[in-house]
């Protein structure tokens, strides 16, 4: 393949020139084949979503542990349009956050699309014409996912150190096996939390001069307390969307199949559900008077409304991965029926 | 006269005290290294004014080369003991000598900037010599370049033992470098240990250590994926053994006599190097010059080949675990300064626009220089005649399927097949070729060259340029 020269204000080639340029070269082989690394990511017919996840679940299939990441996913498999999933980084993204989809090879697209035009791309596979109606509603509870639902996902993954070893698996351990980068990247990280979290929380000395600066304190009782507002409004929604238990849908604002707000409140129900619920034996610890530091974002969900979240959730399992549609075992009688 | 020199150099004497004026911040121990062997060998018994002469030369040449005294400025006066009064002549004469020197200044701050190959930059460098005394010195460099975003250095080194050909350095590096030929940038954030001595036969050893975290990121909008396979953090650990045997022509820069012999052997990640990666990384380069007859004709040709072999990390089960080379250590071929007629990265396997770099190569070019009619050969600048070429080839999983992971291992197994179906891959067709024609002059900062090439044979995917190129740097093939 040829280049052309850096020096834009070249004058056109001179004929016989361009005819030795054309002749050359004398001899052209096959390409050279790829190392062996990047062989298993470039063969594909189709589109590849790059998110957070490990090798064995990204080759099953499984869910990303990361609420964007599993939202976008969640979506796609709605929307029954076949993909892969890769494990991948930030530094993978061109936006500089994951998730991001490489159209299949052979759509011969090699731009990869960032999360902010994935729905147009899904419209236009869906061969959609218009956008979904959206609901006068969504955006206020959008606001509710961005903010409450978000903080208190970001203050018990990053922040709470009952969560660090949690988080490094998911996060630090697969970027590199040294104990020194883990930790820089462990701060980095909870840093970057904190500072997001502190970006929509009001402390007590936000405003004047320093406004804007996340030198603020985290309160975490009211990033809580938020959350369980958040989680209750959701579950009143889909109680008043959906009235009485039979021929109801089950979908956010009553809509007849599950649309991007649904994916993107599984993205979050699941994985509070599967990451911070309260084990089992920790009932036994209750019971010994210990005081309960802070509540665990499963519960959380569970208590919500009349348990409609976990509901919606196993509803949107069942169309995406069965097998993990959640049985809840829990003595305490929290659990509605499926 | 000069058998009158002769007689004098033969003349016997003895050396009676040496006085060193001027190295006040010096430590009495450094010059003890350098003039001991003196004192005690002339203690061994008469000895000649020529050989004293002689061993007097070896000190003050090792004390420039400590680097701390100003180079001029070394003067070694020798006064034999009572000389003129009668009287008192011993047998044979005694010297005093005197050495006398003047030390450069302790902290220096230097603006410049640098030629390296393919690259651009400017610095600024504050350099603090002999801190202890001992001819240590502190340089702590901050550049920026035409690929080098920013970079930031420092670096402490020491002679050992007062030997100024044995240096111990300790240093710490972090730098931003783009590669926009594989769409994305390396950070580079580490350290290493470095040793490195000069034999008697004036070819320069180094071994260090070196523990670099990589991180690779800044992705262009339109990188493939098997660079987007490779971003991120990564850790290497590893032991590098540099050998440089210098033999070229140094009277001017046009370096047309003699040879350059270098080999870089680095082992990564193996044992308790541990790190992300781990692999055997071996190069070597040979480039030498011959004039001939005609004044300011020569040829010259040059020969590289390289392998990287992975290993398995740390303490893994022996044959099992190795994991497949990544972009950051994999080799890369072509440029200006490199393979002529083809991009820098231009050859090898490539995804889409991105080089991804390959684990066996060999490439090599023969030129001819003439010097320019009309201008004659005593100025820098030569007519340059071409050829040369390259094959870069990547290690390939012969075995398995290729949806496998990109973080799945390998078994040694694997590796040794697919290894030598990548050197049998090397040697078989022919190599990608480039001729041309040029223009070059030699400076002492550097070589710049305006090459006129085509491409002869390439492989689909590679990079060939068509037409005009510069390139300006230190080493060429």
């Amino acid at each position: 393949m040829s280049t052309t020269s850096a020096l834009g204000w070249r004058p056109p080639i001179p004929r016989p020139l361009k005819r030795l340029f054309d002749s050359v070269p004398l001899l052209t082989f096959d390409a050279n084949e790829l190392p062996a690394r990047a062989q298993s990511s470039t063969a594909s017919d189709i589109p590849t979503l790059y998110v957070f996840s490990t090798e064995e679940d990204a080759r099953k299939g499984l869910p990303s542990f990361n609420p964007k990441c599993l939202k976008w996913q969640t979506f796609l498999k709605l929307s029954r349009i076949p993909f892969n999933i890769l494990p991948s980084t930030n530094h993978a993204s061109p936006t500089g956050s994951l998730p991001f989809l490489l159209p299949a090879r052979t759509s011969g697209a090699i731009e990869p699309i960032p999360s902010s035009k994935l729905y147009n791309f899904i419209l236009s596979q869906k061969q959609q014409q218009q956008d979904e109606e959206f609901h006068p509603r969504q955006e206020a509870y959008q606001s509710l996912l961005d903010v409450p639902l978000r903080n208190s996902f970001l203050f018990t993954l990053y922040l709470d150190p009952t969560n660090s070893n949690l988080l490094d698996t998911l996060y630090i351990h697969p970027s590199s096996s040294s104990l020194w980068i883990r930790a820089t990247l462990r701060h980095q990280l909870r840093r970057a939390a904190e500072s997001e979290i502190l970006k929509t929380t009001h402390s007590v000395s936000s405003g004047g001069p320093l406004k804007g600066f996340a030198h603020g304190v985290v309160h975490p009782d009211e990033i809580y307390r938020s959350a369980k507002e958040a989680l209750e409004a959701l579950a009143y929604e889909l109680s008043i969307d959906n009235p009485g238990a039979e021929g109801n849908t089950g979908w956010f604002f009553g809509a007849t199949e599950p649309g991007l707000f649904d994916a993107a409140v599984f993205a979050y129900v699941y994985l509070m559900v599967r990451f911070f619920s309260r084990p089992d034996n920790a009932e036994g610890e209750k019971e010994s008077g210990e005081e309960e530091t802070r509540p665990w974002l499963g519960d959380l969900v569970r208590q919500a409304g009349n348990g409609e979240l976990v509901g919606h959730m196993n509803r949107i399992l069942e169309l995406t991965w069965p097998d993990l549609v959640v049985r809840d075992t829990h003595e305490h009688g929290q659990m509605e029926e499926m | 006269m000069a058998p009158v020199l002769d007689n004098y150099l033969l003349t016997p004497a003895t050396l009676r005290s040496i006085e060193v004026h001027g190295a006040t911040q010096t430590r009495r121990s450094l010059l003890d290294h350098v003039l001991n062997p003196i004192i005690e060998e002339s203690a061994k018994g008469p000895t000649t004014l020529g050989e004293l002469r002689a061993r007097l030369t070896q000190a003050s040449n090792k004390l420039s080369r400590f680097g701390i005294f100003h180079p001029d400025s070394i003067r070694v006066l020798g006064s034999i003991v009572n000389e003129g009064q009668p009287g008192h002549q011993p047998a044979i004469p005694e010297l005093d000598v005197s050495i006398s020197v003047r030390e450069q200044s302790r902290s220096a701050l230097r603006l410049g900037t640098d030629f390296g190959n393919a690259e651009a930059s400017g610095y600024t460098r504050a350099i603090f010599r002999n801190i202890f005394g001992g001819a240590e010195t502190l340089a702590i460099d901050a550049s920026a370049g035409t690929r080098t975003r920013s970079a930031y250095n420092a670096t402490f080194s020491t002679p050992l033992n007062g030997n100024p050909n044995v240096r111990l350095a300790v240093e710490a590096l972090r730098s931003y470098t783009q590669k926009p030929w594989a769409s994305h940038e390396e950070h580079l954030t580490g350290g290493n240990f470095r040793l490195g001595w000069e034999t008697k036969a004036g070819d320069d050893h180094s071994l260090a250590y070196s523990s670099v975290w990589r991180q690779l990121t800044n992705l262009a909008v339109g990188a493939s994926p098997a660079v987007r396979a490779d971003a991120g953090d990564s850790l290497k650990s590893s032991v590098t053994h540099i050998f440089t045997r210098d033999r070229r022509d140094h009277t001017g820069p046009l370096r047309q006599g003699g040879y350059i012999l270098r080999t870089v052997s680095e082992l990564a990640g193996w044992g308790p190097l541990k790190g992300d990666v781990s692999f055997l990384k071996s190069e070597l380069q040979l480039n030498g010059a011959r004039p001939l007859t005609l004044p300011g004709v020569s040829v010259g040709g040059g020969f590289r080949v390289g392998i990287l072999y992975p290993l398995g990390s740390g303490f893994s089960i022996p044959g099992r675990g190795i994991r497949p080379s990544r972009i950051n250590d994999r080799f890369f071929l072509g440029g200006p300064t490199d393979v002529r007629g083809f991009n820098i990265g231009g050859l090898g396997p490539h995804d889409g626009q991105d080089a991804v770099g390959g684990d066996v190569f060999a490439a090599g070019g023969v030129n001819m220089l003439l010097p320019v009619p009309g201008i004659g050969p005593s100025s820098p600048f030569r007519i340059q005649l071409f050829a040369n070429g390259g094959r870069l080839v990547a290690f390939k999983n012969k075995g398995k399927a290729k949806e496998e992971d990109v973080s799945s291992t390998l078994d040694s197994r694997t590796v040794l097949d697919g290894m030598k179906s990548a050197v049998g891959e090397l040697v078989s067709g022919l190599p990608s070729l480039a001729a041309g024609v040029g223009l070059v002059y030699a400076h002492d900062v550097a070589r710049f060259e305006l090459n006129f090439s085509l491409p002869l044979v390439e492989r689909r995917g590679e990079e060939v340029q068509k037409g005009l190129r510069v390139g300006v740097g230190i080493d060429f093939l």
